[in-house]
């Protein structure tokens, strides 16, 4: 019996361990449900990404409207869906998510539609950035670009389109942000495909493609770091991470984003909108239309310094933000979006999983 | 009237056991095996469109498992836990000797020194491996200014360097263990074996060696299982370009939201670790196994 239970005991201990070492993947990230009931309509409850709005901008609406503001952070575009798809109305009255998601979110029924009467300075949002059938639904907030980044100095190559990055001369020199739905496109465009197709044939010529690329890639994620510190002469990242590597090399800076002649980048958004169901509608209303004001949105550029589709708010931005070389390039309007592929999603994490499987 | 006062009696002499081994059977079941058969349930569910657990029956993720690509990775991830494992022993067990046969004070004061990296996060001291080795980091000038090299060697993100975060983040568990079978070994049977004549390496395997065996399948189990399972160090140290086990379980919840293929992969590393005790068991009492 005592062995019977020492053996039992032992077993669960090392379960543990191995749901310790590699199980316990599972969780939420910051909950913190800002629970609105109760708290009448004083109370407004935000899911967003973290350091992605200014402290202060959410302190003068707070005062200016004599509101709380609680807002909880996600750790993954996945977290806003997942709380979306389950109803997130009762504990949230505005959801941060990205264009990409909008067709699934918008057909399943799980958004509040927008009155944009009580938006008025939704006017000041550029049209090109806001498709007819999403501005019934959401307000994009700041968007990224994804595009390619070179040193000058260190670079072997000169790049000027995709195919480039598979140059074998750029052997372990890039830097790369990770994800199937944001590499898989850019070989899609070097092929000549849709980048979002969603034919399996081409998906896996994409793939092909990709394991060229693999092999020139040095690592996946903390692009600007890595440029930083000389262990990479090449990204393929994002925008905001560019402004920050380029202001970190300060005036010896020799990166410039790549002068590409035909590629369109990607361009993705993140927006607010608003859970069906939700509890504090009109303040709700009362901060999308706050946060589309041209000085709001100006000043919040200055800790939050991404492309940003309000105009009005570029115009009166601090110097600084719009003579950015990371926001000023040749092509801002080639871009691609990155659409809702349905049930394909499923034959791209399949050989997502063979290319970093190896 | 003998009823009640028995059941008193019997209720009396529960108590004890029941204050002593109820809080941790409770913690035990809340959060070790409810979670697990949990996990054992879902990984039977159906993907939602969304990513999300649909409560329907299906072993679409245990078909999936079979497919070659799966195979390839937990091979990969074995070969890896198993290096490290090795070099973990072959390094921890000269110096586990070492410690066991110094006075107790001294010891101690090694076994602390061992442990003191292990007060940090082990994030922490993942960031340092990267800074210390990235190419204008220290190591690399340290070279370029001794002229050993002229351009920065790249070490960070090769397998090299996650092999080393590895051995250094699991040796710990390792010497400890041995260390503790080490030290109960009687001098007296290393005597007797010399005295019947054994030359120094026939003691060493066949007296030392067998007798601390458990101390070193408690180092193999707890360096084994944690390796085969990590994916922070993986993740850091390879720059996500080559993904194990523990990292495509990760995936499965995070990026890619596919949670019952996450869970059947996580019942089946539960499955190894489970036949791992199962030979430990065949091989040794199981109630000799040295944790510390």
């Amino acid at each position: 019996m005592k062995k019977l239970l020492a053996a039992i005991l032992t077993l669960a201990m090392a379960l543990s361990l191995a749901a310790c070492g590699g199980g316990n993947g599972g969780g939420q990230g910051g909950e913190g449900t800002g629970d609105g009931s109760g708290a009448g309509n004083t109370e407004l409850n935000i899911f967003m990404w973290s350091d992605y709005m200014s402290d202060s901008l959410v302190a003068n609406f707070e005062k200016e409207f004599g509101v709380k503001v609680n807002i909880s952070y996600m750790n993954d575009n996945a977290d806003s869906i997942t709380k979306l798809t389950a109803g997130a109305g009762d504990g949230y009255d505005l959801i941060m998510t990205c264009d990409a998601y909008m067709e699934s979110l918008i057909a399943g029924g799980y958004l509040e539609p927008l009155d944009l009467s009580q938006i008025p300075n939704s006017k000041n949002i550029n049209q090109a950035y806001w498709s007819e059938e999403n501005q019934g639904y959401c307000v994009p907030y700041l968007m990224n670009y994804i595009y390619v980044v070179y040193d000058t100095e260190r670079c072997p190559i000169e790049i000027t389109c995709y195919n480039d990055l598979i140059n074998p001369a750029l052997k372990g020199e890039i830097g790369s942000i990770d994800g199937a739905r944001n590499l898989f496109p850019i070989a899609l465009v070097a092929l000549g495909y849709d980048p979002n197709s969603r034919e399996e044939s081409e998906i896996a010529e994409a793939y092909e493609w990709l394991v060229k690329y693999n092999e020139n890639v040095a690592a996946y994620g903390s692009t600007e770091t890595n440029m930083v510190n000389g262990t990479i002469s090449v990204m393929f990242t994002y925008d905001g991470n560019t402004a920050e590597a380029m202001s970190a090399m300060g005036d010896n800076n020799t990166l410039v984003v790549a002068p590409f002649t035909s590629d369109p980048v990607q361009l993705g958004f993140d927006l607010y909108v608003i859970p069906k169901g939700a509890k504090h509608m009109d303040l709700a209303y009362k901060f999308l239309n706050y946060i589309c004001d041209a000085q709001v949105m100006a000043d919040n550029l200055v800790e939050n310094p991404y492309s940003c589709p309000n105009d009005a708010a570029v115009a009166v931005a601090s110097e600084d933000y719009r003579n950015a070389p990371a926001f000023n390039f040749g092509y801002k309007t080639n871009v691609f979006f990155q659409e809702d592929v349905g049930d394909a999603i499923a034959i791209y994490d399949k050989y997502f999983q063979m290319l970093k499987v190896g | 009237m003998s009823g009640p006062s028995a059941l008193r009696k019997k209720r009396h002499s529960r108590l004890p056991a029941l204050a002593q081994a109820g809080p941790v059977s409770v913690w035990m079941i809340l959060f070790v095996t409810l979670p697990l058969l949990f996990i054992i349930y879902i990984s039977f569910m159906t993907r939602g469109t969304f990513g999300g657990v649909v409560y329907e029956f299906s072993s679409a993720s245990y078909e999936t498992l079979l497919d070659a690509t799966y195979f390839k990775v937990i091979l990969k991830s074995f070969q890896v836990a198993v290096l490290t494992t090795v070099t973990c022993l072959l390094v921890g067990y000269p110096f586990a000797y070492y410690i066991a046969r110094k006075p107790a004070d001294v010891a101690a004061r090694l076994i602390m020194l061992l442990m003191i990296p292990m007060w940090t996060s082990s994030l922490m001291r993942l960031n340092a491996w990267m800074l210390l080795f990235q190419t204008n980091g220290p190591v690399n000038n340290a070279l370029m200014a001794l002229g050993l090299v002229h351009s920065p060697v790249k070490f960070i993100y090769t397998d090299g360097l996650v092999l080393l975060g590895l051995i250094t983040n699991f040796l710990p568990f390792a010497v400890l263990p041995m260390y503790s079978s080490i030290e109960k070994l009687q001098g007296n049977l290393l005597e007797a074996s010399a005295d019947l004549g054994a030359r120094p390496a026939v003691t060493f395997f066949k007296v030392t060696l067998p007798l601390t065996f458990p101390g070193i399948f408690s180092a193999i189990i707890l360096t084994f299982i944690p390796a085969l399972g990590t994916y922070t160090i993986t993740d850091m140290l390879g720059g996500g370009k080559v993904l194990y086990i523990g990292n495509i379980i990760k995936n499965q919840f995070g990026t890619i939201r596919n949670w019952p293929l996450g869970a059947a992969l996580s019942v089946l590393l539960l499955l190894i670790t489970a036949l791992l005790i199962f030979i430990y068991s065949r091989f040794a009492k199981i109630e000799d196994m040295e944790v510390l």
